[in-house]
């Protein structure tokens, strides 16, 4: 009798820490959901919503590549050369120009080793980069948050401010699933597509 | 609770509870500081150069991904290879990422060397030599480097003068002289001509290996797959007389085993024939009036049927092609064998066919080695003050033991070496400046009249390194005093020298030459006519007593300039199967006899020294002969890492005496006769193949030749249908499929090194290899037929089926096998849990897994592929039919918005055939090159009665009954 009693126990505390688990992983965050702390204090909303610059100017990779790229730190000076040239982060910015140093960015998105993302063929289908990205330009520093979804859009109108979907498989094959269904899209769901 | 959900649940809660430890890990992403034009990061540049691997000089386009080269592909462009690498231009990439490259000059001090700066090493060349010239001895410097027929060798001839130096050595251990020496006498012409094999019917060859080493074994492979291959009803006839089934003996239709040395008795005895039989031009009959076909079958051990034979399809061949060489071919009587050859082209008329004087080989600028022996004697007499060995040259290696380089180089005060890794050679010298790799520079190289190759550095050095040219530059104004810009050396580095030199020949096309990597034109025949006199190829003089020792070029390693690469160790031997160690190949009936079984240790016993080898016994080998591979060594970071160290050198030129075919000044590599005797010990081979007897399982499939004919006009193949439940697959985009014509593979092994490099296989070594541990997603098997002692070969290039109904799929319990709806079979790292059941149920055994977490030694890890996964522990891996080139291909055609077209997409493996014996498409598209192939009435799938529907078919070789 003891022993079924001790057997049911340690089954319930292993179901308690299963659900602990899990509840716990449902509010689970892309690793840099908080902005990290970059090496130069680098505003995207001033650079997207007071001068109105594209993401791909500066990201001019993403159009012909598997990566978005990163603007080369003589790009960042064609403007800054003049453009607020006395504020003390874009001295930063010419130090690393005058050395020949790149900038140490911290990586904010990131996808598995084992995972193929190529920027192209997204960038091609007219996919917005906020889709994945979130709203870059409302931030100042850049967090590794996903776009809003429907759902999440009715939450925020009934007041609840749930976090965006994660990063991950499920969110990225949903969202091939709606385009394919929606607009025709030929966006993959085979596994090796972007698992090789 | 769903099953599914269930998963996901443990899954996530595994991967939040490891998250917390990566909290802290920060990565950073590096911009460029200055953008470059050439890099987009994460899209491939290509860069023309040509491969110098050996001194065919085929094209390379080498991809550099983010500044760095991850893998080589033929040029298409280039008439040397059109397209096609052969296995040690694949495996190139890993000497230049060789792990133990200088990191520097170094100089000696003692046993060890000391890092040294160029300033001081460069300074001390130029002193000696100064100091040397001052006292009226600048013959004293000896400048020695393996063939350059471009820039660098005019550079050279005008440093040697410029400097007063010795007369400049260019040494290649197989340097064909005796061809030369045999066209200075048949056609009074000094040059080794080019050969048409695309262009001829018949083609005989005495003992030339041309599809592995001989003179330009791409281009070779190539011509002679359009001139040998099935095509349309037609198909030429291939005869080869060797002692030793090499693997292009394997290809013949007919493989004559003659006794050693024969060679040139035989192409007389055949001229002889074709006399009699009134097959050629009546004026030969004087060169072969003495000539008994009787005589010399009894001395060949071929019958006199048989000869008669050849000569009777020989001469009926319009037009023939008769090639000599190899080295078996490279006795004492080098020249007669092959100045008979030569007769034997005039005869049928094929000089100037097939036999073109004109677009003559650069081989022909090679110096003698009688002379290289001269220079090792000077050497020893005290008269060179100064050697120079050029990148590669490995004297030390690869000179026959009876010239005693080491013990000459002793008595030299500097030996420089500009070899950029460890080898003998390096070992001795007291200066070593390495030189960039051929990756790395600029040069150009002519490998026949009338194509001009053009390298380029196709990335930065990996090591400090410095160009041979720009190294004689610096030292040259060393020596003379002078200013850049002044003097007989004004150029300030050899790009320059290069660009001046190219000027009056390209004008501004400069760039349109640098990308299409060089310039040809068609050079026409020169008209030649043969004097016709007797010539005596008696048998060669052969030092020693029991068995002829046969030392022939390794098709992997060549004379081991390419022996640092490990993906040339672990492709195996072709014929072997062994993989890693060297071996003596001991026939049969004398391994019998001595009481040698497979893997026993022997001792190979000459007049000049002794090696022990592991035996690998040979049912094909000609009872009086032993075969020992030319050019078998490890690199240091393989010892221990991968085999352990061999008790003695594995290279047969340590029982050579240097013997000297006395009409051309070539080395005689069929000179000794060697005793075996087994030493007791044991030192088992990795063979990877436990057997070569089918054992009717058909898994390579022939059909004769006039049954294959009558296919052929019949029609399409029935495919091979079990009834099923279930409803057929649907493909809404593609399907993949592949044709693999095992009439065309001549089992050469580019493809398996290929596709090693392009997909991140490890390596795994010798220890594991014989486990059947090893990764390679592609293999090339070989079966053999009919008579043990004279077998039919079959290659059968063997690698993931990719079936329609998989076996290893319903087996996986974690959906890591699957199909795609393109008609892959896809294989999920990610997912996959190592059980290993798919491997056990794959009837193919195509399916790879990774026992260990294998490494690259560093900096072998950054030719990794960016776009292939690297595997773990734990993981089942195999062929993806490179889907990473499927995905980039759809892309390209995405772009240009249009469906894949057929060659858009080209698997590594089909990319690199010198035989394009591989083709890759579009099943869905009725009017690709592969549907076409599949519906061949040759085309079977293997172990197709199984059910698995294979989407790679192969298609039937077709067998001459009689040749």
């Amino acid at each position: 009798m003891s022993v079924r009693a001790g057997v049911g126990a340690l089954g319930l505390a292993l179901l308690a820490i299963l659900i602990v688990l899990a509840l716990s992983s449902s509010r689970r965050q892309p690793v840099a959901a908080q902005p990290p702390v970059q090496p130069i204090d680098f505003p995207h909303s001033i650079h997207v919503q007071t001068y109105g610059m594209d993401c791909q100017y500066c990201h001019a990779d993403a159009r012909r590549s598997e990566y978005a790229g990163l603007p080369s730190v003589s790009r960042c000076m064609g403007c800054h050369k003049i453009t607020a040239a006395d504020r003390p982060e874009i001295q930063k910015l010419a130090g690393y120009a005058s050395r020949g140093e790149p900038i140490p960015w911290v990586r904010v998105f990131q996808v598995p080793d084992f995972t193929y993302f190529p920027h192209k063929p997204h960038v091609r289908a007219q996919i917005r980069c906020q889709t994945c990205h979130g709203p870059v330009e409302t931030m100042r520093t850049a967090a590794g948050v996903t776009g809003q979804s429907l759902v999440n859009d009715l939450l925020h109108l009934v007041g609840v401010r749930a976090a965006p979907p994660p990063l991950t498989m499920g969110w990225c094959i949903n969202c091939h699933r709606a385009e394919n269904a929606a607009r025709g899209a030929r966006a993959p769901l085979d596994c090796v597509a972007c698992h090789h | 609770m769903k099953r599914r959900d269930f998963f996901r649940i443990v899954a996530a809660s595994g991967a939040a509870t490891a998250a917390g430890g990566c909290q802290g890990g920060v990565e950073h992403i590096l911009p460029l500081v200055v953008p470059n034009e050439q890099i987009v990061p994460g899209v491939a540049s290509w860069f023309a150069t040509v491969c110098r691997e050996c001194p065919a000089g085929c094209g390379v386009l080498a991809r550099n991904r983010e500044g760095r080269v991850v893998k080589l592909e033929g040029n298409p462009d280039h008439p040397v290879n059109t397209g096609a690498l052969c296995v040690r231009g694949q495996a190139a990439l890993q000497r230049l990422y060789h792990p133990d490259r200088f990191s520097g000059p170094q100089r000696r001090d003692g046993a060890a060397l000391q890092p040294a700066t160029w300033e001081d090493a460069l300074g001390l060349v130029a002193s000696r030599i100064r100091e040397l010239r001052a006292g009226g001895r600048g013959g004293a410097v000896a400048l020695v480097t393996h063939l350059e027929s471009g820039s660098l060798a005019a550079l050279m001839d005008r440093w040697v003068q410029a400097l007063g130096a010795r007369p400049r050595v260019t040494y290649e251990p197989f340097g064909h002289e005796a061809l030369r020496a045999a066209s200075r006498q048949v056609f009074g012409r000094d040059a080794i001509p080019y050969y048409a094999f695309d262009q001829a019917e018949v083609v005989l060859s005495f003992g030339a290996d041309f599809v592995e080493t001989w003179l330009s074994n791409v281009n070779h492979a190539r011509d002679f797959a359009r001139m040998h291959g099935f095509r349309g009803g037609r198909a030429g006839t291939f005869i080869h007389v060797e002692p030793r089934q090499s693997i292009t003996a394997a290809n013949a239709d007919e493989w004559i085993r003659n006794a050693p040395g024969t060679e040139g008795l035989l192409a007389l005895a055949v001229l002889r024939s074709l006399v009699d039989q009134g097959l050629a031009d009546r004026r030969f009959a004087e060169a072969v009036a003495g000539v008994d076909v009787a005589r010399v079958a009894e001395q060949s051990g071929v019958p006199a049927e048989t000869i008669r034979h050849i000569a009777e399809v020989f001469g009926h061949a319009r037009p023939g092609l008769a090639v000599g060489g190899g080295a078996a071919v490279t006795g004492t009587n080098a020249t007669a064998t092959l100045a008979a050859v030569h007769l034997l082209n005039a005869a049928v008329g094929a000089v100037g066919r097939t036999v073109r004087f004109g677009p003559d080989s650069a081989y022909g600028q090679v110096t003698p080695f009688a002379d290289v022996a001269r220079l090792v004697e000077a050497m020893r007499r005290g008269e060179i003050a100064v050697l120079l060995l050029g990148p590669d040259v490995d004297p030390a290696f690869t000179l026959p033991a009876g010239l005693n380089f080491a013990e000459a180089a002793g008595r030299v005060p500097l030996v420089v070496s500009f070899t950029n890794a460890p080898n003998e050679t390096t070992r001795l010298a007291h200066l070593i400046l390495p030189a960039t790799h051929w990756l790395e520079s600029w040069g150009d190289y002519s490998p026949r009249e009338g194509v001009l190759g053009l390298l380029q550095p196709t990335m930065a050095p990996v090591r400090d390194a410095l160009p041979f040219g720009d190294a004689l530059l610096r030292v040259a104004r060393g020596v003379l005093g002078t200013e850049e810009g002044q003097g007989p050396l004004p150029w300030p580095t050899f790009e320059a020298y290069l660009r001046s030199r190219w000027e009056p020949l390209v004008g501004d096309r400069w760039g349109a030459a640098l990308q299409q990597g060089g310039v040809w034109r068609e050079t026409p025949a020169a008209t030649v006519r043969a004097r016709v006199a007797p010539v005596d190829p008696g048998p060669p003089a052969l030092q020693g007593e029991g068995l002829t020792l046969l030392p022939y070029p390794s098709f992997r390693f060549y004379d081991g300039r390419s022996a640092g690469a490990s993906w040339l160790h672990e492709a195996p031997d072709t014929m072997t199967q062994a993989v890693w160690d060297a071996f003596v190949e001991v026939p049969a009936e004398t391994a019998a006899r001595l009481g040698i079984a497979p893997g026993d240790l022997v001792r190979v016993t000459s007049p000049q020294g002794a090696i022990e080898l592991p035996a690998y016994v040979s049912p094909t080998l000609h009872p009086s002969a032993v075969a020992i591979p030319v050019g078998h060594r490890y690199a240091p970071y393989h010892v221990g890492r991968y085999v352990s160290a061999p008790p003695t050198p594995m290279n047969p030129v340590a029982l050579l005496g240097g013997a000297v075919d006395e009409a051309s000044g070539g080395l005689a590599y069929l000179a000794v006769k060697v005793t075996l005797a087994p030493t007791g010990a044991r030192r088992p081979l990795a063979i990877l193949q436990a057997t070569h007897d089918q054992d009717d399982r058909e898994l390579a499939q022939h059909v004769d030749l006039a049954a294959a004919r009558e296919q052929a006009l019949r029609g399409a193949r029935e495919p091979h249908a079990l009834p099923s439940m279930y409803p057929p697959q649907q493909y809404p985009g593609y399907r993949w499929g592949m044709a693999i014509d095992v009439d065309l593979c001549l089992g050469c092994q580019a493809c398996v090194v290929a596709c090693q490099a392009e997909n991140n296989v490890p390596v795994v070594g010798k220890a594991q290899a014989a486990y059947g541990r090893q990764l390679h997603w592609l293999r090339v098997e070989r079966w053999a037929e009919g008579e043990p002692t004279h077998p039919t070969n079959l290659f059968l290039p063997m690698l993931c089926v990719h079936c329609e109904v998989a076996p290893c799929e319903p087996v996986c319990p974690v959906f890591a096998a699957y199909r795609t709806e393109e008609g892959l079979n896809g294989q999920v790292y990610n997912r996959c849990v190592g059980t290993r059941y798919c491997g056990n149920n794959c009837p193919y055994h195509v399916r790879r897994f990774n026992w260990y977490t294998y490494e690259w030694p560093e900096p072998l890890s950054v030719q990794l592929n960016p776009d292939v996964a690297v595997r773990q522990l734990g993981v089942m891996e195999k062929c993806t039919m490179c889907i990473q080139r499927i995905i980039a291909g759809k892309d390209r055609a995405r772009d240009e918005g249009r469906p894949v077209r057929d060659g858009d997409i080209m698997t590594a493996c089909q990319q690199t055939c010198p035989t394009q014996a591989i083709t890759f498409g579009n099943l869905k598209d009725d009017g690709s090159e592969v549907s076409r192939l599949q519906h061949s009435p040759r085309a079977y799938g293997v172990l197709e009665e199984l059910g698995t529907r294979p989407s790679v078919l192969h298609l039937r070789k077709v067998v001459r009954q009689h040749a």
